[in-house]
């Protein structure tokens, strides 16, 4: 019985590790395919661990504010002089911005203009960075329940910082601008040329699809078009941090690699030609 | 069966542990550090870790517990459903079937067939990444990837050989 039992578990053995790899495979597929059961089951792995995350993160951040504050100490006479210059620049602009938003509702009335939807903002804190070198996203603490679904743009007070591709019950994914699936359609501020801001896992994002007598230069800011209703318009994405051969690279206004509180924004734009899932123009590839 | 009822479920604790570290190390390596950079090329220490219960225990680390700690692997970390469960099945198969290699050798020919199984599944890795997005992908994060992990084996592999000696044997 047992001379005959090692042979057979053997066996059994065998067909399982063929049973999982088939079953692996299957699933990539699967999900490559969005399917809701399988996106739906993820979501409820991600939820049960998000909370355990939230709290062993928690040293890390502490920690990491630590560090900060103590630079903060050190450089207190230098930031003190920065943020004096700072300001008083600052209320000129706001001088400007008064002036200008006193104009901008004189014109409007003039116009009849309809004014753009209001964003709904959700705050969540990062518990989870991305699991290897060929992805970029990162889990957040909040999910369905607190208003947070698939698609939501996700910002930080300095710009963009990528989108929801899937939402749990009380965690949530971000796909960041910089990851290879990304695409934002934006505008190059300067010349108001539409783009496609297309990540390839750098830290610099490419601009792909700009008409072709644009003149870009480093330096110019880039920002959402809300083109596609899933962005809204005129967020802060980043600026132009170099022109060549590699094509356009966009430096993003956000650090992506440090972060720990972000915003997502519910925003119920107005769908224009452009599909309105962002991932998918297939020409972008060749770029 | 042998011994008490206490005596069954101490034994049953003990030989999941080299799952419930495996896991621990899944969540361990996706919570964020806010080191720049560092997230990319962050230490596979959920491979070390399949790679040396493996070689040491492999009737504690059956084909189903690489597959779930692959799967949760890619759910936490935002791989696609699958990957890294495929890898972590295959790492232990081709790491079981070997096992005469490593077994009772120095500790240096154990480090140069982790180095071999990682780079395997680094390469993989890339290529399964690059088939699921579909274009071509900068393989140099995988690389300084591969670089840390096999440089920090031997430390992990000493702290998986104490908990195997003190509480497993």
């Amino acid at each position: 019985m047992l001379r005959l039992a090692v042979p057979l578990k053997a066996l059994v053995q065998r067909f399982a590790v063929l049973f999982l790899v088939l079953a692996a495979f299957a699933l990539m597929l699967l999900s490559k395919a969005e399917t809701v059961v399988v996106e739906r089951a993820a979501s409820t792995i991600s939820d049960i661990a998000a909370p355990i995350m939230d709290v062993l993160s928690r040293p890390a951040a502490s920690l990491n504010e630590a560090i900060e504050t103590a630079r903060n100490l050190a450089n207190l006479r230098t930031e003190n002089e920065r943020l004096k210059r700072e300001n008083a620049r600052l209320l000129a602009w706001q001088e400007a911005a008064r002036r200008l938003a006193d104009q901008n509702r004189a014109l409007h009335a003039l116009l009849d203009f309809k004014p753009d939807p209001q964003s709904r903002y959700v705050s969540a804190r990062v518990v989870g960075d991305s699991g290897g070198a060929f992805v970029r996203s990162m889990l957040l603490n909040a999910g369905k329940r607190d208003g947070v679904t698939k698609g939501q743009a996700v910002v930080t007070g300095d710009g963009l910082v990528g989108r929801i591709v899937s939402a749990g019950q009380w965690s949530s994914r971000v796909l960041l601008i910089t990851d290879i699936n990304s695409r934002v359609p934006v505008i190059v501020e300067s010349a108001r040329d539409r783009a496609i801001l297309a990540g390839d896992n750098t830290n610099l994002p490419k601009l792909v699809f700009l008409p072709g007598n644009t003149v870009v230069k480093p330096g110019d800011h880039v920002i959402t078009s809300g083109d596609g209703g899933v962005f809204p318009p005129g967020l802060p994405v980043g600026r132009v941090a170099s022109v060549g051969d590699g094509g356009i690279r966009v430096q993003p206004f956000v650090r992506l690699d440090s972060l720990e509180f972000v915003r997502t924004v519910d925003y119920v734009g107005v769908s224009t030609a452009i599909p309105e899932d962002d991932e998918a123009p297939p020409e972008a590839d060749k770029q | 069966m042998t011994g008490t009822f206490a005596q069954r479920l101490d034994r049953i604790a003990r030989n999941l542990l080299p799952l419930a570290i495996s896991i621990s190390l899944v969540v361990l390596s996706v919570l964020p550090v806010y080191l720049p950079g560092y997230g990319e090329v962050a230490a596979n220490l959920v491979l070390m870790s399949v790679f040396y219960w493996s070689v040491h225990r492999p009737e504690l680390i059956a084909p189903a517990n690489a597959f779930a700690i692959g799967l949760l692997q890619d759910v936490l970390g935002g791989t696609p459903p699958g990957m890294n469960a495929l890898l972590l099945v295959l790492v232990r198969s081709v790491v079981v079937t070997q096992g005469r290699v490593f077994r009772g050798k120095s500790f240096l020919v154990l480090w140069w067939g982790f180095s071999l199984v990682a780079m395997g599944a680094g390469l993989a890795l890339w290529v399964l990444s690059m088939g699921y997005a579909m274009t071509s992908i900068d393989p140099m994060p995988g690389m300084f990837r591969w670089a840390l992990t096999v440089a920090l084996f031997p430390l992990f592999a000493g702290l998986f050989a104490r908990v195997q000696n003190s509480v497993l044997q």
